[in-house]
């Protein structure tokens, strides 16, 4: 241990004798723990201070995690610089230092990324006290309805970069015509439009994630990315999403609707973990244009992958300008439409508790049509309180629409048993309700059968057929053949030469029942909030 | 203050945690304005320690603190509920008065909550709390009910994708659950060897409150965690020791648990036992274990209640009447037609669901009825009358003419739902026999055709 240890600070963490001085013979104050009340200047700084004191009270969390930290040596000369009197910068204490400094440390320290920051070129923390004040300024100067800047306080490390951002950002706007603008900046309209060749999303995405630097993407942009996901560098400590800085008080952003001034027409969906920066979010004009372009290209190619990132960061961008309206409600019925067709009952149900929400806000829409789709939804998921609930919500009035009624007669037909009915229901499903009733149509038909298979001795296969609502006695068979019923059905040939098939579903009843029970066992409960 | 006061010293010495709850009642107003005037704001600490400290002789001075903060925080909250009250007169009643209430109150719940976790105050004033915490539950409604109003929508806040967010509208509520949770722990977690000195006596007084606030909040899954804790409680106290008040109550709330899990058989189990020791007088409660206790019977033993039992509740007679007379005669289109009527309180109540499935017990009667229609088979030579058998092989055109008849006309039954239907029978083991489709009949079972109705 070459370091003058004679504190009795130095004893908890500081047990690796590998380690070098972390300190020159600067006298620079390093510890972020105890500032000395009575300082004036950092230079008379009492050497019985020096950097190893930090380790003993780790910065990251003062006191609730008292783990081992050791400071590498880049860090500790970051915290020396910081403390340097030529660094200071008139006008930020050193108090609002300190704290700056503790969150910037503590942000890589939570997240075990230390080493891979380069801490020789990060901004000292008064540097981006001063960007960030000053980017506060400007945005209130900008944006009357921004105007608090606590909002923006709450990340020690997002901050600074997107601050730095912006003013790339402003150049950007500025010179539309620029090469090194990306694509979706350029104003014409044509331009702006990706004709997605199906891999070109996937590239974007690999962009993102692995950080690669392409020429499309200015460094901002990519640097932006890149410290959103956290995955850089280090790919097994990424941040969780619940773990990402959040704002201390929703008071703020509730009062501060971001107004969009990005005019590209797509834009890849990310989580948002700081508030969103205006040159990100397009105005609903854009959006609207956007939703256009989406519907038509949903139709010629069918893309779910890129659709829903796309109808996601629609999304956010409506979230983060406050428009609730009936544009709102239109993106939310599309979503929703396209998430059924695809089965993605997660991002449909997303769309329809929002949809539900809106409604009740009287806003126009196709409120029918949904609460058909919610009783199917919970049809399929089996959710007795939800449905219970939704039943309690529906008026007279509502249950003679007839989407709703349809909806409802599947309800009953599966709760008293009417497997009859519950076919003949599903073929005349209004409007996208086939692609919900698709997603419970096995398990009802399993169910069906170990009914059947109880009350009859053997039937023919043409009745199942008709029973089940089958396209025709093939695709029965086939059914019956790929759950395992091959064995019990029996193949005659008529006087008229041709081949009838019946089914001995009696020796096939505790098959069918153990089927039955295992698909209702499966109820896929994901997206359930 | 001294008067105001008086009442707190008799029901302590008493030790009579309802008689102490009262003097930390709001209501009547005219009580709650005396004791507000006796102090003020700047005073109220010196004033009520004077009341109390002359009041209690020869406690602990640790307990006389505890006293003090109580009735300082009472007096709190009672100043925020008379500006609450005036504002109402004065017809400007915001939100921020219900809510100021509301957490003054909670102040006086958290101070109990103290002062009972350090040992100061005794192990019984816990039924006090329990009292005080139902008051909290009352506020803490009302505040959410103000803040609905004054606003309906959320917009999302922070940066979640989503245009409106998820955030309950009973945030008051919900914290009051959560107090009510620590307070249940606060129970739980006694240590004390003694039982009779032991907050484990409250355990189900406050598990109560919870249910019934999770009810409320529709967050009934977080009564089954309430329930596990209890019964994984090795040293809990004899049950049948136990106020019978808490006990129905929390038989009650398991048994309506088990209901909407549909478990009907411990639902049944449950409420059959909140029922037996529940105290005759109490018509409403009794009223309703019936309205869970009846569809659970309808399930479980396909049992419709007596018409004694309906006579006795007039309520439960309007609401279950039509449609148990409907279900005894085999009366689709009756049942239906109640059935209907009745949605709204059934749904209200969440017995629509399981209400549904009585439907098979109408059917199955209306289809016995056919079977006996059909007669006895011929006697055979060496039979008597005594032995002879009724006619199994029914044709499926009967039953459907049955049905047809039954629903009223006025849906139409198809052949093929007739069997669909018969199937069903057939499959919940209503009926026992089997479909022949090439000889369009019904084969029944010779015995126990109807298992349980004696043919």
């Amino acid at each position: 241990m070459a370091l003058p240890t004679s504190t009795s600070t130095s004893t908890v963490a500081w047990s690796n004798p590998l380690q070098p001085p972390a300190y020159n013979s600067v006298a620079a104050r390093t510890t972020l723990a105890r500032p000395p009340p009575a300082q004036v200047g950092h230079s008379d700084t009492p050497m019985r201070d020096p950097a190893f004191d930090a380790s003993s009270q780790p910065v990251a969390a003062p006191s609730e995690k008292p783990q081992k930290v050791e400071w590498t040596p880049e860090v500790r000369e970051y915290v020396g610089r910081a403390f340097e009197a030529d660094n200071a910068i008139t006008g930020i204490s050193r108090e609002d230092t300190t704290k700056k400094l503790k969150d910037v440390i503590s942000f890589f320290a939570e997240r075990s990324q230390l080493e891979s920051v380069d801490w020789s070129t990060y901004p000292l923390p008064q540097e981006l006290l001063r960007d960030e004040r000053a980017a506060a300024w400007v945005q209130t100067q900008n944006n009357p309805l921004l105007s608090s800047p606590n909002g923006l306080a709450n990340s020690a490390f997002d901050n600074p970069q997107s601050k730095k951002r912006k003013s790339q950002d402003k150049t950007d706007l500025s010179e539309p015509a620029d090469m090194s603008v990306p694509p979706w900046r350029r104003t014409n309209l044509e331009s702006r439009i990706t004709y997605s060749n199906g891999h070109n999303d996937k590239r974007h995405k690999k962009n993102a994630l692995s950080g690669d630097v392409s020429s499309k993407f200015d460094q901002a942009d990519l640097e932006k990315r890149k410290q959103r996901f956290q995955l850089g560098k280090t790919g097994i400590s990424s941040t969780p999403p619940w773990n990402s800085p959040k704002p201390d008080s929703d008071a703020d952003m509730d009062n501060a609707p971001c107004v969009g001034t990005n005019m590209s027409l797509e834009k890849s969906y990310f989580r948002l973990t700081a508030p969103p920066k205006p040159e990100t979010v397009r105005p609903q004009h854009v959006l609207e244009k956007t939703l256009t372009m989406l519907r038509k290209k949903w139709k010629a190619e069918k893309n779910y992958g890129y659709m829903c990132n796309q109808f996601k960061s629609l999304r956010q961008d409506l979230t983060v300008q406050h428009i609730k309206n009936d544009f709102t409600v239109k993106v939310y019925e599309s979503h929703a439409r396209i998430a059924l067709e695809q089965g993605d009952m997660g991002e449909y149900n997303q769309c329809q508790t929002q949809l539900k929400a809106l409604y009740s806000q009287n806003l126009p829409g196709r409120p029918d049509e949904f609460t058909a789709y919610r009783v199917l939804y919970f049809v399929y998921t089996c959710n007795k309180t939800d449905m219970n609930d939704l039943l309690a919500e529906l008026t007279p009035a509502d249950k003679t629409k007839p989407e709703i009624k349809h909806a409802i007669d599947v309800r009953s037909s599966l709760a008293v048993g009417n497997y009859h009915k519950f076919f003949r229901l599903y073929n005349i499903a209004p409007n996208m309700g086939a692609y919900l009733m698709d997603m419970f149509i096995e398990r009802e038909r399993l169910h069906a059968l170990a009914n059947i298979s109880r009350a009859y001795m053997n039937v023919g296969l043409r009745f199942l057929t008709d029973e089940l609502q089958f396209g025709d006695d093939n695709e029965c068979r086939e059914f019956l053949e790929s759950h395992g019923a091959s064995q019990f059905i029996d193949k005659k040939i008529d006087d008229h030469g041709k081949p009838q098939f019946r089914v001995k579903v009696k020796e096939a009843a505790s098959m069918f029942e153990s089927l039955r029970q295992a698909a209702f066992a499966l109820v896929d409960i994901k997206g359930q909030k | 203050m001294e008067g105001a006061l008086a009442g707190f010293q008799q029901a302590y010495y008493k030790h009579d945690a309802l008689e102490l709850a009262s003097c930390l009642k709001t209501a009547p107003v005219d009580r709650l304005y005396d004791f507000w005037r006796s102090t003020n704001e700047a005073r109220v600490e010196q004033n009520v320690k004077n009341a109390i400290t002359y009041g209690l002789g020869g406690i602990e001075r640790s307990e006389v603190q505890g006293w003090i903060d109580v009735f300082a925080d009472f007096w709190r909250a009672s100043n925020k509920i008379i500006k609450a009250d005036q504002a109402q007169n004065q017809g400007r009643l915001s939100e921020r008065h219900s809510v100021e209430v509301y957490d003054a109150w909670k102040d006086l719940v958290s101070t109990f909550q103290k002062y009972i976790g350090n040992g100061t105050l005794p192990h019984w004033i816990i039924f006090t709390l329990y009292f005080v915490a139902n008051d909290l539950r009352k506020f803490a409604i009302k505040a959410d009910t103000q803040l609905a109003k004054a606003k309906p929508v959320t917009f999302s806040a922070g940066f979640s994708d989503d245009v409106v967010t998820t955030t309950p509208k009973n945030q008051k509520l919900e914290e009051a659950a959560r107090v009510f949770s620590r307070i249940f722990a606060l129970c739980m977690s006694d240590r004390n060897p003694n039982l009779s000195e032991s907050r484990k006596w409250a355990v189900y007084c406050i598990a109560n409150l919870q249910f019934k606030t999770y009810f409320k909040l529709k967050t009934i899954t977080l009564c089954k965690n309430l329930i596990k804790s209890i019964e994984a409680q090795a040293d809990m106290p004899p049950w049948n020791l136990y106020p019978k008040a808490h006990r129905v109550t929390y038989m009650y709330y398991c048994g309506v648990i088990a209901f909407l899990q549909e478990d009907y058989n411990k639902a049944e189990t449950a409420l059959f036992n909140a029922w037996a020791y529940c105290y005759k007088g109490s018509t409403k409660n009794r009223e309703l274990i019936l309205t869970y206790l009846i569809p659970c019977r309808l399930i479980t033993k396909s049992e419709i209640p007596s018409a004694q039992i309906l006579e006795e509740f007039p309520h439960l007679q309007n609401l279950f009447g039509d449609l148990v007379s409907s279900i005894k005669k085999g009366d689709l289109a009756g049942f239906d037609k109640a059935f209907a009527e009745g949605e709204p309180e059934f749904v209200r109540r969440r017995v629509f669901l399981t209400l549904e499935r009585s439907r098979d017990i109408a059917l199955r009667n209306l289809l016995r009825k056919v079977f006996r229609a059909a007669g006895y088979e011929d006697l055979k030579e060496g039979q008597t009358e005594k032995d002879r058998i009724r006619k199994t092989r029914i044709p499926l055109a009967h039953f459907a003419t049955a049905l047809r008849m039954g629903s009223g006309g006025g849906q139409r039954v198809d052949d093929e739902e007739v069997e669909c239907l018969l199937a069903n029978m057939i499959y919940k083991g209503l009926m026992k026999g089997y479909i022949s489709r090439e000889h369009a009949m019904v084969v029944l079972n010779k015995k126990g055709a109807f298992p349980g109705t004696g043919v």
